[in-house]
């Protein structure tokens, strides 16, 4: 299959709307042309931005799920690891690209193949830090909770994963910054996000578009990397105490 | 060697009390290892009083002790608590009505202090207030303050008062019986000392049946009611910290409880247990309770530089005197049976 028959995410208005009375800076196609930038962030950038965050956080959300899962499994039942490890590395090897285009015969062009692609993508990650966060909880802490008659179901609840908060927090937080940048190689498939207007610019050389939506691709992965910090801030604040005048 | 049970205490007040700890015949052997890590412990603690099982390593003392809540399965004879099997009892059930405490402390580092003091009483679905009320109280009783250290996490405390906090957490559903394996292990000797100070106050009022391991001997003489000398094993003897000071069983406890054995005695006894000499008005010498051990007494002559001592009663009343030989007797009291 030839990439030519992966018709490419074309807007649908003029490529450079309204030319006529555009300022000298559109006309000239300067790097950045910041007052086009605004007046079309609404319309042009900001419906691309939404579904760039919509593709990123349907993958991060169902690969948590599969990878903690996963995870869980291989924490109780060591035989488990292998397998699905090899699995995960396997799907991580595969370059983006050809994945998403593997795809396509498959389940068509659609956010099915691109969410499956990037769901793949995240397992890697969010199962190893899963494994090790839950691996590296104080051994003192799990046997205290089974000398207190915690059964190995609460002490895994209430004790093991807790604990191990820290390190899936910091798993999720590369999860998310790949599949953010991920996602704009989805695009490919014609499934929009912030890619598409990549793609659209790359054809049309239009260099305030092709900055606008890689900064804002960038921008959005920094500010979801915040946000995970600030959140796993509020909900571990066990981790940063220290020893009282210390 | 068999050693029978220690006869029972003149002060059999707390007989009635629950928490009788009953090793009968206890054997642990692990698969694929020749000899048992215990084999045929027989020993009875009384309802209320401190054991303490001391060996030196491998004697298989915190194996004995992990077998009472089952954390290691009995491979032989039975371990009962006031007549029921822990066998027989459900695992969890068992062990929510045990305390534990042990030298990694292992308090829950994202947990607040009243939420670790409240893990075991949440389990057995006690009311927020219930919880709270009674983290509060048992904080008070280690020597923590309720009104700050509710709300902090483990983190923000010393080894000493974590393994306080540690102490809370297993009385928190006020369990007859608690297992303490080498539970002031890992603390700096100061707080060590206060620490278990601070615990036999503790223990006075609450009247725990206590199983305590440790391999410090001096801790065994200053902690326990009962001191079980273990090897290979095997219970070699059992008995009160005088008795062991002063009979030791063989050359083995001998060697364990150390040569100045004698020097030792002297802190577990008072001088209640010492023939005093009669009330002298004219002696010019320090007074001292007659609660004090006899230890103290010989230093404070030692330092004092006199040979006797005035002894005096709760009320300050002058009981008789004491003299530096009659100490000194003592240490040299109950030589090693030339043959055991």
């Amino acid at each position: 299959m030839s990439a030519g028959l992966i018709p490419l995410p074309l807007a649908a208005g003029p490529v450079i709307p309204t030319f006529g009375q555009a300022s000298n800076c559109i006309v000239q196609n300067h790097q950045f042309c910041a007052s086009w930038f605004f007046d079309n962030f609404s319309s042009r950038f900001e419906p691309r931005l939404v579904e760039h965050l919509e593709l990123s956080a349907i993958a991060v959300g169902i690969g948590s799920v599969i990878a903690f899962t996963a995870a869980i499994i291989a924490y109780k039942q060591d035989w488990f690891e292998t397998p699905f490890s090899l699995l995960a590395a396997f799907l991580y090897t595969i370059p983006s690209l050809a994945f998403f285009e593997l795809m396509v015969p498959i389940t068509g062009i659609n956010r099915f193949s691109a969410e499956i692609a990037l769901v793949s993508y995240t397992l890697l990650i969010l199962f190893r830090n899963t494994l090790t966060g839950l691996r590296g909880v104080s051994r003192p802490a799990i046997d205290a909770a089974q000398a207190m008659g915690l059964t190995p179901a609460q002490s895994l609840v209430r004790i093991e994963l807790p604990l191990a908060l820290p390190a899936i927090m910091a798993g999720l937080r590369i999860a998310a910054v790949t599949t953010i940048s991920l996602t704009t190689v989805a695009a490919f498939i014609g499934v929009g996000g912030l890619g598409s207007l990549i793609f659209d610019a790359i054809q049309t050389g239009f260099k305030t578009e092709f900055i606008g939506a890689g900064v804002l691709a960038i921008l959005l992965a920094l500010v979801v990397d915040l946000v995970l910090v600030i959140v796993q801030r509020a909900i571990t604040p066990w981790s940063r105490r220290r020893l009282r005048g210390a | 060697m068999a050693v029978g049970n220690p006869p029972a205490r003149p002060d059999g007040q707390r007989a009635s009390a629950p928490g009788e700890i009953a090793f009968r015949g206890v054997q642990k052997r692990y698969p694929g290892r020749d000899g048992a890590a215990v084999d045929d412990l027989s020993f009875t603690v009384p309802p209320g009083e401190i054991c303490v099982l001391i060996g030196p390593s491998g004697c298989g003392k915190t194996t004995a002790l992990k077998m009472v809540n089952r954390l290691i399965s009995i491979s032989g004879g039975d371990i009962t608590i006031d007549g029921t099997s822990v066998k027989e009892l459900e695992l969890t059930q068992l062990r929510r009505g045990i305390g534990y405490v042990f030298q990694q402390i292992g308090l829950f580092p994202h947990l607040t202090i009243e939420r670790n003091i409240g893990a075991v009483p949440r389990l057995l679905g006690w009311s927020k207030e219930r919880i709270h009320t009674r983290a509060g109280e048992l904080l008070e009783l280690v020597g923590l303050d309720p009104a700050s250290d509710l709300k902090r996490y483990p983190a923000e405390f010393s080894g000493g008062q974590q393994q306080r906090i540690g102490v809370a957490r297993a009385m928190a559903a006020d369990p007859p019986i608690m297992l303490m394996d080498e539970p002031f292990g890992a603390i700096d000797p100061i707080a060590r000392e206060r620490l278990q100070n601070d615990f036999l106050r503790l223990h006075e009022q609450v009247q725990k049946t206590v199983i305590f391991v440790t391999h410090d001997i001096d801790e065994a003489i200053k902690m326990g009611h009962w001191i079980a000398v273990m090897r290979d094993g095997h219970l070699v003897q059992i008995a009160t910290a005088d008795e062991l000071l002063a009979h030791p069983a063989d050359e083995f406890v001998a060697n364990f409880v150390g040569a100045d054995r004698g020097i030792k005695r002297l802190r577990v006894r008072t001088l209640h247990d010492i023939e005093l000499g009669p009330a002298r008005s004219d002696l010019r010498a320090p007074s001292v309770d007659q609660d004090t051990s006899l230890h103290l007494a010989l230093s404070m002559m030692l330092s004092e530089s006199v040979n006797q001592l005035n002894v005096t009663d709760g009320d300050g009343k002058t009981v008789g005197t004491v003299g530096i030989e009659s100490i000194t007797q003592m240490v040299s009291d109950g030589r090693v049976p030339s043959s055991a």
